[in-house]
C-alpha cells in the first residue's frame, strides 16, 4: 500500500530501507517499535491545538454550534470531523475536495471517538428534540512527515479536551427558549470525555513479518501494509483498521495490539499532563477577565512571554532551527525595546509618556498585551515604586467598574484560583527568578515590584478605592476581612494552600528554560 | 460588550496609537515545503508555505514566466468569496516582487494557512508570504512589508488594529510598501534618514469609509510603521543567513 505522498523513491532507497528493517534498524535511527517525540502545543484560544510528532505537524480546531438534532437521536448532540490535507503539507496534496486518504483518516478518527463513546454526546443536549450542540472538529495537516492518523487523532483529542462551549440555560416565558451566554458573562463549559482513544499505527514490510511503529514518509512509501489500532489506556480496543495490503499472521497482529496498548498508556499520560498544564495557563489567563486586575495583567504578559518562548522552543525540528528561532526572538525583544523610541520620534506628539519613578517610559511593556490599562495623564507619580499602579487612576475606577456587576457572577471560582496562584507566586522564589529571567528584556518591572504586584492581585479584587490615594503603603498589605456581597473574601493568612494539581503545577514551572 | 471609549492615547490592550503588536517570524518550519514561514502578530498567526518552481499543467503554463498561485486556507469552514479575494490580492502583490521570468514554464504556489485571526490578517499573510518566498529561495526583486491601519469612530488613526478594534472602527486599511534599502534605478530619490529609498504603495485594500484627510493620514502612519517592520524583517532574514555562515 503506497502512500502517494511518499514521493518517488529510488529502488536503491527502497531496498536500503527494507534491508535496514530486517536488521531491526530504521533510517532515522529508531528501533522498530520506537515512536517519535511528541509535542502538544495549545493555542491561546479554547479548542485549538498543534501537535507535532517528529516532522509531522497537525493542527485541530474545535467549534460548536447549536442546532437541531438528528431525528432518530433527539437527545444526543453530534460530533463531526473534517479533515483537510492542506497543500501546505505535501506537494502531492491537492487543494479542494478531500481525497480518499483524507476521508479515510477522518473516518478512522471518527470511529475511534464516536463508537467508543469517548465524547459524551448526551450532555450536549439542551432541549430534547429541538436544540443540541453540534461539535465540529477541523483537522488540518500542516506537514506530512508520515503517520498522519496517529498525530491527527491526538490533535483531535487535545482540541476536544481544551474546547469550551458556551454555557446555556433554558428560559423564556414558555421554558422553551435557549439562552446562550457569551463567555464574558458565564464561564464556558468543557466537554465530557470519558476516555482517550489513542491511535497507534504499524507498517508492515516484506512478507508481513517485519513491523515498524510510527512510520515516516519514506517508510510509508515502501511499506506493504498498514495496521492502525485505536486503544485507550484501560486496554479497551476502540477500533482496528487494516485496509488491505500484505497478509500478516494473527500472532503478529496480537503482538502489535499488545505494543499498541502500552504505547497508548504512555501517550495518554503525556496528553493528560499537557491538558492539565494548559488548564493552569488558562486559569492564569482568566485573571485578565476580572476588571480590577491591572497588575495581574502584567503578570499575564510575563506568563505569555514564557509561553511564547516555550512554544517556539518546542516546535523546533532541529537544533539549528531552535537556535535560529531563539536568536530571532532575542533580537525581536531587544529590538522592540530599542525601536520604541524610534517610533516615538517619528510621531512624538501622539504618544503619551508615563512618569514612573521619575523616568519617562513607554506604557507598554515591550509590546506585550497588558490589557485594560488606561494611561494616566502625565505628571502623576505612581504611588507604588517600580511598577504601575493603575487602580489609583480614576479612569480605571470609572470606566471599568461597570464590569464588576456582571463578572462577579462567574468569578467566585476564578477568585479562588488566582488567590492560590498569587499566593504561589508570592511564595515560590524560584518561579520569581524564572519570570524575571524571561522578562528582563521587557525591562520595566523589576523583582522588587513582584511582591507588590502579588499583593495587588490579592486585594485588587476588592472594591477599588478602599485605600485613600496618598496613604497606600509599599509592599504587601494584608487587609482586614470585611463582609462583602459575595461573602467569600478572606485574608491571605487564612487561604490554605489547597494541594490541588492546579497549585502543584503552578509551582512546577521553575524547571522552565531561560 | 467591552466599552471602547477610546481616548486618543489608550487602546484596549494598552498600546498607543502608533504601537505595533509584538511580532514574531520563524522560517523553515515545514519539512516538505520548499520554503515556509510563520508570522505572528501577538494573536494573529499565519503560516505560509511555498512550493516552487514546480511543473504545472498545460493550461497554467506560461512560456515566458512562472505562474504564481496563492491558496488561502481558513481556520475552519469552507473558503468563501472573501478568501478568494484575499488570494487574488496577495497574488497580484507578490507578482510585483517575484522574478517570474527567471523560471518560465513553471509554477510557484504559495499556501497561507490561518492559524488564528485577531485583526490585520491580510497584512500578516503578505508578510508571511514574503518571508516564505525568501526561505524557498525564489528570486525576488526586493522585499515587501505590509501593515494594517485603522480609523476609529472619532477619526483617530491607529496602527495594527486587533479584531475587536477592526469591528468597532469606522474603517481599516491594509497597506503594502516596498522594502528596498537601496535602489539601482536611476532617477529615484536617495535614501532619506534611513528610510528605504523606494516610495510607493504596492497594494492598498480598504474596508469602510473615511475622509480623504483620514486616508492620507493612514498612508503616513502606515509608512512610518512599515519602516519598523521592514527593519525587523531584514534583521530576521539576515540573522538566519549569518547563522548558516557560522555553522558551515
Amino acid at each position: 500500500m503506497n502512500s502517494f505522498s511518499g514521493g518517488r523513491l529510488s529502488n536503491n532507497e527502497k531496498e536500503f530501507i527494507q534491508a535496514a528493517l530486517r536488521a531491526e534498524q530504521r533510517i532515522d535511527g529508531r528501533r522498530p517499535f520506537d515512536a517519535r517525540r511528541l509535542t502538544i502545543n495549545f493555542a491561546k484560544e479554547d479548542g485549538a491545538v498543534e501537535v507535532q510528532q517528529g516532522r509531522t505537524r497537525v493542527t485541530a480546531i474545535v467549534t460548536g454550534t447549536l442546532g437541531a438534532p438528528y431525528p432518530d437521536r433527539p437527545t444526543e448532540g453530534s460530533l463531526n470531523i473534517f479533515t483537510e490535507f492542506s497543500p501546505l503539507a505535501d506537494p502531492g496534496f491537492d487543494s479542494g475536495r478531500p481525497g480518499e486518504l483524507a476521508i479515510e483518516l477522518g473516518r478512522i478518527i471518527d470511529r475511534g471517538l464516536r463508537e467508543s463513546r469517548a465524547v459524551d454526546t448526551e450532555s450536549l443536549c439542551v432541549l430534547a428534540g429541538r436544540a443540541v450542540w453540534t461539535i465540529r472538529v477541523d483537522i488540518h495537516i500542516l506537514d506530512n512527515g508520515g503517520n498522519l492518523v496517529d498525530v491527527a487523532n491526538i490533535a483531535a483529542l487535545a482540541a476536544l479536551a481544551s474546547y469550551r462551549r458556551p454555557d446555556c440555560t433554558i428560559g423564556g416565558h414558555d421554558g422553551q427558549e435557549v439562552i446562550v451566554h457569551p463567555p464574558e458573562v458565564r464561564e464556558p463549559v468543557s466537554l465530557i470525555l470519558h476516555h482517550y482513544p489513542i491511535a497507534v499505527s504499524f507498517a508492515f514490510f516484506g512478507d508481513g513479518d517485519i513491523e515498524a511503529l510510527d512510520p515516516t514518509v519514506k517508510e510509508e512509501a515502501v511499506m506493504g501494509g498498514r495496521l492502525t489500532v485505536i486503544v485507550n489506556s484501560q486496554g479497551d480496543i476502540c477500533a482496528i483498521q487494516k485496509g488491505g495490503g500484505v497478509g500478516v499472521r494473527h500472532s503478529e497482529i496480537m503482538r502489535c495490539i499488545r505494543i499498541a496498548s502500552s504505547k497508548a498508556v504512555e501517550v495518554t499520560n503525556q496528553l493528560k499532563k499537557a491538558i492539565e498544564a494548559n488548564g493552569i495557563e488558562r486559569a492564569k489567563r482568566k485573571i485578565k477577565r476580572h476588571p480590577d486586575q491591572s497588575m495581574s495583567e502584567a503578570q499575564k504578559g510575563k506568563a505569555e512571554a514564557t509561553q511564547d518562548i516555550q512554544m517556539e522552543e518546542v516546535s523546533g525540528v532541529s537544533a539549528d532551527q531552535d537556535e535560529r528561532r531563539e536568536a530571532v526572538m532575542e533580537i525581536l525583544r531587544t529590538e522592540e525595546m530599542e525601536e520604541e523610541p524610534t517610533i516615538s520620534e517619528v510621531e512624538e506628539e501622539d504618544d503619551i509618556p508615563v512618569k514612573v519613578d521619575g523616568k519617562k517610559q513607554k506604557l507598554n511593556v515591550g509590546g506585550k498585551d497588558i490589557g485594560g490599562m488606561k494611561v494616566e495623564p502625565s505628571g502623576k507619580e505612581a504611588p507604588l515604586g517600580g511598577g504601575f499602579s493603575l487602580w489609583a487612576n480614576e479612569a480605571v475606577n470609572g470606566a471599568e467598574r461597570n464590569f464588576g456587576a456582571d463578572s462577579k457572577q462567574f468569578d467566585s471560582d476564578a477568585i479562588k484560583e488566582f488567590e492560590q496562584v498569587s499566593e504561589a507566586i508570592q511564595g515560590a522564589k524560584t518561579q520569581e527568578k524564572s519570570i524575571k529571567a524571561t522578562s528582563s528584556p521587557l525591562g520595566l518591572l523589576d523583582s522588587g515590584s513582584l511582591a507588590t504586584m502579588a499583593a495587588a492581585t490579592v486585594y485588587a479584587h476588592m472594591a477599588v478605592g478602599e485605600f485613600p490615594e496618598g496613604s497606600r503603603p509599599l509592599g504587601p498589605v494584608f487587609p482586614k476581612v470585611e463582609a462583602d456581597e459575595n461573602g467569600q473574601r478572606s485574608t491571605l493568612d487564612s487561604i490554605k494552600p489547597v494541594p490541588t494539581s492546579l497549585l502543584d503545577a503552578v509551582k512546577k514551572p521553575k524547571k522552565r528554560k531561560k | 460588550m467591552i466599552n471602547l471609549e477610546m481616548s486618543e492615547q489608550a487602546r484596549v490592550d494598552g498600546r498607543t496609537a502608533n504601537q505595533l503588536r509584538p511580532t514574531l517570524c520563524s522560517r523553515s518550519l515545514l519539512e516538505r515545503a520548499h520554503g515556509s514561514a510563520r508570522w505572528q502578530q501577538d494573536n494573529t498567526i499565519i503560516m505560509a508555505a511555498v512550493y516552487g518552481p514546480k511543473p504545472v499543467s498545460g493550461k497554467k503554463e506560461d512560456p515566458e514566466r512562472a505562474t504564481l498561485e496563492v491558496l488561502w486556507k481558513t481556520k475552519s469552514g469552507i473558503a468563501g468569496n472573501a478568501d478568494k479575494e484575499a488570494e487574488v490580492t496577495i497574488r497580484r502583490t507578490l507578482e510585483y516582487i517575484v522574478l517570474s521570468s527567471m523560471h518560465p514554464n513553471t509554477g510557484i504556489s504559495i499556501i497561507l494557512q490561518v492559524v488564528n485571526d485577531d485583526g490585520a490578517i491580510l497584512a500578516c499573510a503578505i508578510n508571511a508570504a514574503c518571508a516564505a518566498l525568501v526561505d524557498a529561495g525564489i528570486p525576488l526583486t526586493g522585499l515587501i512589508v505590509a501593515v494594517s491601519v485603522g480609523v476609529t469612530t472619532h477619526g483617530v488613526v491607529v496602527v495594527d488594529p486587533t479584531k475587536v478594534e477592526e469591528k468597532n472602527f469606522r474603517a481599516h486599511v491594509c497597506l503594502v510598501f516596498p522594502n528596498r534599502p537601496k535602489c539601482t534605478v536611476a532617477g529615484l530619490p536617495a535614501p532619506v534618514g534611513g528610510e528605504p529609498a523606494e516610495h510607493g504603495i504596492i497594494t492598498c485594500v480598504t474596508r469602510g469609509a473615511m475622509s480623504v484627510d483620514e486616508y492620507m493620514n493612514c498612508l503616513e502612519r502606515g509608512r512610518a510603521a512599515s519602516v519598523k517592520i521592514a527593519k525587523f524583517t531584514r534583521t530576521s532574514l539576515e540573522h538566519c543567513q549569518r547563522s548558516y555562515e557560522i555553522m558551515s
